[in-house]
């Protein structure tokens, strides 16, 4: 009897709980609908974003990595730690932040740094600052800015009527790359160094250990908010009504959320059911068939397809050591089998404008440097007539296991009738959208009579398959977000031969991973790497068309990769549920990017609470 | 030996196997991860080298190798490097040493993935949340499968008929799907409960009651995500056992004595249990492991997913850490189960009483 006593106990015990549970779920559901507890965020101050951190946050310390540093310190946002410029991806203009360009050409870049500039502990901010980040490299090898250095040789300071005034001197023997410097001023952030040096002091002037520090309480800032709160749930951060820029950019407005808050979610569905909900403002993920979510408030850039502003072009990286892939002809067989129509419409939901041949965009700021005459000459578009043409004419047969052409593929013979590998398209298991794009690539190929899989691998694989060449064909996503050093970016990414190495061994290359036009090579073409050279130094449009022109018809000849569809920076998704005034096609005074990236931190002034 | 103290030498006996398995597991959790061919520092470098000189790529990478513990340093605090001037791997016994030195410690070491956090710190934010979820979940499911099961063995008819069913149904519901389903009908379409998170994103985690209301709606979905399914699986357990048990000796006994239906359904609860609770023990071992398809679909707090990621990308120390205490508490799980059954069974009971040990 004791025994069911217990249980009788134990049962009763379960259902109470139960009861409570509902009891009190109930409570909160209405709670939450009047805005929050007075424990926590009014929805009328706080604004919910997301997409920007995946997993709980590893640490806020911005001489830390990117891919370490969480939310909102990583990357290029701005509202912890400044860069001196952002770069609007909708005019090309930069816009002052911590600093003002006054000019720019191939000696140095000329920045103004803003008198007003002012940290959270009262100090200003200086060309110390700037020049203690910028030179860390220099100080310590591995140091997250340490590629800074390569490009510029000194930072000279002068002051004109109480102004610094900065110049990034171009590092002429190394880069010679003024371009990648205004990419760097965009993208690197400044911090107070007054703080940094004095914990590089306490350690022994030991970078390793400065790095490993958190930085998340009260640290010393320069942004319109700061850390309050951080957990694997969520990420809280609160305005700092004292920020300089309030007067100094926004005429003496604040910032009109007094928290933004980033939940951390694991599963991508909710972000999309969070947004419909109104419990999450705005989003930077994939959400297939937004179209259906719009009656819920859900919207984006564009109201109708495409949606979203092209950015991105994620592509087929080709290795071009290894035969049947070594042969231009054979590539371009490749371009002309793939049917970017049904990737665009199946894989992407119809979110990017139709791919055009070569690597530049045929809208947008690079839509100026692309071609469509070279694109139709040189170019090719999906044509599965012209794929076969040109591997017959090539000399490759495709043998079929019945013998006609619409039974199962088996195998690919070149002109010497030797018979060639299977071919295998290396991408991430689990990366949903880009798995699509290779199945439809695959269909594509075979259907051409090549002999083309699916190669899927653990991201573990995929990451160190990438810069060791170890790959037949590759996904890959170059220069993904936009910056000013586009499309010139793209081109030193997919072609340059600056690093070339062979397969094997240790050999890594971080551009260029399909091996493309080796400088040992008795067919290299000393045209790539000297147009890729050249352009980050002119300065007269007409000039850089025509060396955008020579470069781009010599990537549709070669076709060293395969680019597969256009994409956005960021797929920018917003609710007007809570918060109204966001940025739009209609009203397009911010890039379509969410309000911590670069140039779209000022919607944060423009946004109002619906209530 | 402590031949007089049978229940002793038995405990004694159990704990020091239990020891043995504990030592061999810990070995397997450090080699296992490393078997691959990948290293960690690859799958790092992969997304940190974009755009760097080879030159820069390599100093970055050395930077790593060292701060993770992966090559030589001398004394002088810098790495060694062979004839060709490239780092030297440390070795894998080095690197058990230093794994077993820091585990005595308590300290389970820097996760790479997520550096410079501590594996420690990563494991005691996620583990009350995974404990709180699946501790529950797991003992109420099983208590009250096992109390259904049990009616629908001995009172069979109607109830039994409609209970089977819908149970069978029930446990053979992969959790993922019940759990999709549970959110589209009860958090998207009659938006009841909310579908993700731990607690509400407008309240400060506290010990305040707004805090623990909002914890306690946000645990009802998934709760019975895991609680159905388990419940429907460990009655359909407990009811052909309780089958079987009907047909024996002892309980045909107790009919034509005429005992009463409470007193029966004692006897053949007890017994039927016994690989019941063997079932209980391994899966409240295993739970801490974490629950990753049901945080992945509530977007729940927990060990499962941080175990997911520190695999994908070969975090060492994470996965050794998770690893670890999945080890110790399964084998903490069965060695009380070990040495209840020794109190509980009385065929276990009488063969010590005999001397003859287990």
């Amino acid at each position: 009897m004791k025994c069911v006593s217990v249980l009788k106990k134990l049962v009763v015990g379960a259902a109470l709980l139960g009861l409570v549970s509902c009891g009190g779920g109930k409570k909160d559901s209405d709670g939450e609908a009047s805005g929050g507890s007075e424990s926590g965020f009014a929805r009328s101050k706080t604004l919910y974003l997301a997409g920007s951190q995946w997993g709980d946050p590893n640490t806020f310390n911005p001489i830390a990595e990117s891919w370490q540093a969480a939310w909102p310190v990583g990357d290029k946002f701005n509202l912890m730690y400044e860069t001196i410029l952002t770069y609007n991806s909708l005019d090309g203009k930069f816009e002052p932040l911590l600093g003002t360009l006054v000019s720019r050409d191939n000696d140095k870049v000329v920045v103004d740094l803003n008198p007003k500039a002012m940290w959270s502990d009262g100090q200003p901010v200086t060309s110390t600052d700037v020049k203690f980040v910028f030179e860390l490299g220099r100080r310590f090898p591995g140091a997250a800015t340490a590629f800074a250095i390569d490009f510029i040789s000194e930072i000279k300071v002068e002051t004109v009527d109480g102004v610094e005034r900065l110049s990034f001197m171009v590092d002429k023997t190394k880069r010679n790359n003024p371009l990648v410097i205004l990419d760097h001023l965009q993208a690197i952030r400044i911090v107070p160094s007054h703080v940094f040096e004095k914990l590089l002091a306490d350690n022994g002037n030991d970078l390793s250990a400065v790095q490993k520090l958190k930085i998340d309480k009260d640290p010393v800032v320069s942004g319109p908010y700061n850390i309050e709160h951080s957990s694997n749930e969520r990420i809280v951060i609160k305005r700092r009504d004292d920020y300089w820029g309030n007067e100094a950019i926004y005429g003496g407005k604040l910032p009109a959320p007094e928290y933004i808050i980033h939940p951390i979610y694991k599963n991508n569905d909710h972000f999309a059911i969070a947004l419909q909900q109104g419990k999450l403002d705005a989003s930077q993920t994939f959400m297939p068939r937004i179209w259906l979510k719009k009656k819920d408030g859900v919207s984006t850039w564009y109201d109708e397809a495409p949606y979203f502003v092209p950015g991105a072009m994620p592509m087929l990286l080709i290795n071009t050591t290894k035969a049947p892939l070594n042969d231009p002809q054979y590539r371009r067989a490749m371009a002309a089998a793939i049917s970017y129509a049904d990737i665009k419409e199946l894989a992407v939901s119809g979110y990017a404008p139709d791919v055009q041949p070569g690597l530049i965009m045929n809208q947008g700021l690079e839509g100026k440097y692309f071609n469509a005459d070279d694109a139709k000459e040189f170019g090719v578009a999906y044509d599965p007539a012209k794929a076969r043409a040109i591997l017959a004419d090539a000399g490759y047969k495709s043998v079929y296991k019945r013998g006609d052409k619409d039974s199962t593929l088996d195998y690919m013979t070149d002109k010497a009738g030797n018979k060639l590998p299977v071919l295998s398209i290396t991408v991430p298991a689990g990366w949903s959208d880009w798995e699509a794009m290779v199945q439809i690539a695959v269909k594509g190929l075979r259907a051409a009579g090549m002999d083309v899989r699916e190669g899927p691998v653990d991201a573990s694989l995929y990451w160190p398959a990438l810069p060791s060449g170890n790959f037949d064909l590759i996904m890959h996503k170059p220069a993904a977000s936009v910056t000013p050093s586009l499309p010139w970016n793209r081109f030193e990414s997919v072609m340059s031969s600056r690093n070339w190495v062979p397969v094997g061994g240790d050999n890594k290359m971080n551009e260029n991973q399909g091996r493309y036009n080796s400088p040992k090579d008795k067919g290299y073409n000393p045209k790539v790497d000297e147009l890729l050279k050249k352009i980050p130094t002119l300065d007269k449009e007409e000039d850089l068309i025509a060396a955008y022109r020579e470069l781009n018809k010599i990537f549709m000849q070669d076709q060293p990769a395969l680019p597969l569809c256009y994409l956005p920076e960021q797929f920018y998704e917003f609710s007007s549920k809570a918060w109204k005034g966001w940025p739009t096609s209609a009203n397009p005074y911010a890039p379509p990017l969410l309000p911590w990236v670069g140039a779209s931190t000022k919607i944060l002034w423009n946004l109002q609470p619906v209530k | 030996m402590l031949k007089q103290y049978p229940t002793l030498r038995f405990v004694l006996m159990r704990a020091g196997w239990y020891f043995l398995t504990f030592l061999v597991a810990v070995t397997i959790n450090f080699f296992l991860p490393r078997l691959g061919k990948n290293n960690p520092v690859d799958i790092i470098m992969g997304k940190a080298a974009t755009g760097l000189s080879n030159e820069d790529a390599r100093k970055k990478e050395e930077k790593y190798l060292q701060e993770f513990g992966l090559a030589k340093v001398g004394k002088d605090g810098q790495l060694l490097r062979d004839a060709e001037g490239k780092p030297m791997k440390a070795g894998r016994l080095e690197q058990f040493g230093n794994y077993i030195k820091m585990c005595l410690m308590g300290d389970l070491g820097t996760s790479f993935q997520k550096y410079p956090k501590k594996v420690v710190d990563v494991i005691k934010e996620a583990v009350p949340w995974t404990i709180a979820l699946q501790l529950p979940t797991i003992l109420f499911g099983w208590i009250v499968g096992n109390i259904l099961g049990a009616l629908a063995a001995y009172r069979r008819g109607v109830f039994d008929k409609v209970f089977f069913p819908f149970a069978l149904i029930l446990s053979s519901f992969p959790f993922f799907v019940f759990g999709m389903l549970l959110v589209y009908y009860f958090a998207v379409l009659l938006p009841w409960f909310p579908a993700m998170g731990g607690y509400a994103n407008s309240v400060m985690p506290s010990f305040s009651m707004a805090f623990f209301s909002s914890a306690a709606y946000h645990y009802v979905l998934p709760f019975f995500s895991i609680f159905l399914i388990l419940a429907g699986g460990q009655a359909i357990g407990m009811r052909s056992m309780g089958i079987y048990e009907l047909g024996t000796d002892y309980i045909k006994y107790a009919k034509w004595l005429g005992l009463k239906e409470g007193k029966i359904l004692t006897y053949l609860f007890r017994n039927a249990m016994l690989p019941q609770i063997t079932g209980l023990a391994l899966s409240l071992g295993t739970m801490i492991g974490g629950a990753l398809i049901t945080e992945m679909i509530f977007s729940y707090p927990g060990l499962g997913m941080a175990m997911l990621t520190a695999i994908q990308n070969n975090d060492y120390p994470m996965i050794q850490g998770c690893t670890l205490i999945v080890t110790v508490s399964v084998l903490i799980a069965n060695f009380t189960v070990d040495i209840l059954i020794g109190f509980l069974d009385p065929r276990v009971k009488a063969g010590l009483q005999m001397g003859k040990g287990v």
